[in-house]
C-alpha cells in the first residue's frame, strides 16, 4: 500500500497543553482518508501542520514520499488543494475573481475556473460578490478553489458545513467521485461519523490528540461484529449447558450473551439448549452502530 | 513568481475605493497650506518656495504618513479578513514574493499619491496668480519624499501584517508622524522613517534640509526598507497561521 502521506509521533503544544500527540498518520494514494474526532480532538491542528501552516513541536511528515521542510513546502503545496476551517474569499470580488486569484498563484490554466465552477455547480453564480454568498456558496468557492491546478491530494477540513441536506449530499458524491475520475486522495475530517462512514475507504479517529483507530472502513466495521442475546426461562441451567459444551458464553441484565454469532455457533448453542429443555424466550442480535464503536474507543457521544 | 504575486495583488484591489482615498486626501493640506500661505503673506516671501514650504507643513508632517499606513493597513485587511491567512499561506509562491508584492503595490500607489501632491501644488499656485514656473528643486524634494515612503511603507506593512486591526497601525503612524516633527528638530531625523519623509520633501523649510546628508537619507530609507521587510519574511516565516 503506497502511502501519500505519513507522519511519524506528529505533536503540537501551546504552552503545556498538547493539542496532537505523536500522531502516526498513514493515508493510503487514492483513498478518501476520513479524519474523525470530536470538535477540539485535534483534526484542524493535524491539517494545518501537513500544510506547513502550523509548525510541529516535533514529529516528522512525509508527503508525495518527501519530508515536508520550508525548501520543499512550496512544490508539495503546488501537488496539494486545501480546504481548511472555514474557506477563504475576498468579499469584494466575484466567485469567478476569486478563483482567478487562486489560479494565478497557482499557476494553472484559466480554463480550469469553468471546470472547478462546472464540478461545484457555481456557473450561475460566478458572477456574483462572494461576499454576497451563503455558506454553503462560499464553501462550495472554496471547494472550487482548492481542485484548481489539479492537486494530487486534496485536504478538506469539515467541508460540508454549513451545507443544506442537498448540498451536503452533492459534495459528498463529489468527494467520493474525485478518487476514481482523478486518482486523487482526500484527506477529509469530520465530527460527523455518518458522513465519514458514507465517504471514507479509510479511517483515522483522533480525541484529544490522540490517534485512537486507523484502518480501513470495513476493518472499523468488523469491529460492530455483533453478539446473539438470548433470553431463556432459567438463565443458569443454560449457562452450565453452553459451558459444558466449550461454548463461550456470558450473563448480563437477564440474558446470555453469546460471544459467537456466526450461523454455526447460533445454530449449535439453540439446539443444546432445547434439548437440555431450557426454554428460549427470545434470541436477538443487536447490531452494534459505528457509534457504539466510536462511545467506545473514545469514552464521548458523537453527532450522528 | 514575483510578477504573478503583484498581478494578484492588483486583482485584489478591484471595485475598492483606495485610489479614491489617495486623491481626496491630498487635497486637504493642499487647500490648507494655500490658505495658510494666503494668509500669513506678510510674514512670507511670496513665491513657489512658500507655497510648498506651507503645503508641506501640513501634508508630510499629517497626511502623507498616514495615508501610506492606510493603503498598507487596507491592503492586509483584505488577508484579515474572511480566513484569507490560510489560502495566502497555501499559495504555492514564496514568502518574500508575497511580502514584496504587497511593497511594490503600495509603493505605486504612494508614487502616483506624490504625483498628484506635485500637481496639486501646481494647480494650487496658478490659482492664486504665481507666476513663472515652479523652481526644479521643488522636483527632486518631491521624489526624494517618495523614496522615503518605500520605508514607510516597509514599516506599516509589518505592523498591518502583524495587528490585525485596520485602524491601530494608521493611528500609529499619525502618532509617529506627530512623534517625529521633534525628532526632526533635535537633528534625529534619520532614526525615524516619518521623520525620512518630512526630510525628504523638505516640510515647512526653505533652506535645504538635506544638505550634504543626501548619502545618509538614502542609506536610512533603504535601511528601514530592508530591515522591515526582513522582519515581515522572518515573521511570516515563524507565524502559526490561525486564521
Amino acid at each position: 500500500m503506497e502511502l501519500i502521506i505519513e507522519t511519524e509521533a506528529l505533536t503540537k503544544r501551546y504552552g503545556k497543553k498538547t493539542v496532537v500527540n505523536e500522531l502516526d498518520m498513514k493515508v493510503p494514494q487514492g483513498s478518501v482518508y476520513g479524519f474523525l474526532g470530536p470538535n477540539g480532538a485535534g483534526k484542524s491542528t493535524t491539517l494545518k501542520m501537513l500544510l506547513g501552516l502550523i509548525h510541529p513541536a516535533q514529529g516528522r511528515i512525509r508527503i508525495f514520499k518527501q519530508t515536508l521542510n520550508p525548501k520543499n513546502r512550496l512544490e508539495i503545496l503546488k501537488n496539494a488543494g486545501s480546504l481548511i476551517e472555514s474557506p477563504s474569499y475576498y468579499g469584494h470580488l466575484t466567485g469567478r475573481e476569486n478563483l482567478e486569484i487562486v489560479c494565478t498563484l497557482k499557476g494553472a490554466p484559466k480554463e480550469e475556473i469553468d471546470q472547478a465552477l462546472a464540478l461545484v455547480r457555481m456557473e450561475n453564480q460566478q458572477h456574483k460578490k462572494a461576499g454576497h454568498y451563503s455558506l454553503g456558496m462560499k464553501q462550495r468557492l472554496g471547494l472550487a478553489a482548492a481542485l484548481l491546478g489539479r492537486p494530487r491530494l486534496l485536504l478538506l477540513d469539515e467541508p460540508t458545513n454549513g451545507l443544506d441536506p442537498a448540498g451536503i449530499q452533492e459534495i459528498r458524491d463529489l468527494i467520493v467521485s474525485l478518487p476514481k475520475k482523478t486518482g486523487i486522495t482526500v484527506l477529509i475530517s469530520s465530527h460527523l461519523l455518518s458522513e465519514i462512514d458514507q465517504m471514507a475507504t479509510h479511517v483515522g479517529i483522533i480525541d484529544q490528540g490522540q490517534l485512537i483507530f486507523q484502518d480501513s472502513l470495513r476493518a472499523l466495521h468488523a469491529h460492530s461484529r455483533c453478539r446473539l442475546h438470548i433470553r431463556t426461562t432459567d438463565n443458569a441451567a443454560a449457562r452450565t449447558c453452553l459451558a459444558q459444551k466449550g461454548i463461550a458464553a456470558a450473563e448480563k441484565n437477564g440474558q446470555i450473551i453469546l460471544e459467537d454469532a456466526s450461523d454455526s455457533s447460533v445454530t449449535r448453542a439453540i439446539r443444546l439448549l432445547v434439548y437440555a429443555g431450557v426454554g428460549i424466550l427470545r434470541a436477538e442480535a443487536p447490531q452494534v452502530s459505528l457509534e457504539d464503536i466510536f462511545l467506545r474507543l473514545t469514552g464521548k457521544k458523537v453527532s450522528l | 513568481m514575483l510578477i504573478r504575486c503583484i498581478r494578484t495583488e492588483n486583482k485584489k484591489l478591484k471595485h475598492s475605493i483606495l485610489w479614491l482615498a489617495c486623491l481626496a486626501i491630498p487635497l486637504i493640506p493642499a487647500v490648507m497650506g494655500t490658505f495658510n500661505y494666503l494668509g500669513n503673506l506678510e510674514i512670507l516671501t511670496p513665491g513657489w518656495h512658500n507655497l510648498w514650504t506651507q503645503e508641506t507643513l501640513f501634508y508630510a508632517n499629517f497626511f502623507s504618513a498616514p495615508l501610506v499606513a492606510l493603503c498598507c493597513a487596507y491592503l492586509w485587511r483584505l488577508e484579515h479578513r474572511n480566513h484569507n491567512w490560510n489560502a495566502l499561506m497555501t499559495a504555492p509562491v514564496p514568502v518574500w514574493a508575497t511580502v514584496l508584492a504587497k511593497f511594490a503595490v503600495a509603493f505605486r500607489f504612494f508614487l502616483i499619491t506624490q504625483l498628484w501632491v506635485g500637481i496639486l501644488f501646481l494647480a494650487s499656485g496658478k490659482c492664486i496668480g504665481m507666476e513663472g514656473p515652479a523652481p526644479v528643486e521643488i522636483l527632486g524634494q518631491l521624489l526624494r519624499g517618495t523614496l522615503a515612503g518605500a520605508a514607510v511603507a516597509a514599516v506599516q506593512l509589518f505592523l498591518s501584517m502583524a495587528i490585525p486591526s485596520f485602524t491601530l497601525p494608521v493611528i500609529l503612524a499619525f502618532i509617529g508622524s506627530i512623534g517625529s516633527i521633534y525628532v526632526t528638530a533635535k537633528g534625529l531625523g534619520f532614526l525615524s522613517p516619518y521623520a525620512l519623509l518630512m526630510l525628504g520633501m523638505n516640510a515647512n523649510h526653505q533652506e535645504n534640509m538635506l544638505e550634504g546628508q543626501l548619502f545618509p537619507f538614502l542609506a536610512a530609507v533603504a535601511g528601514f526598507a530592508l530591515l522591515f521587510g526582513l522582519l515581515s519574511i522572518i515573521w511570516l516565516k515563524k507565524k502559526d497561521i490561525r486564521a
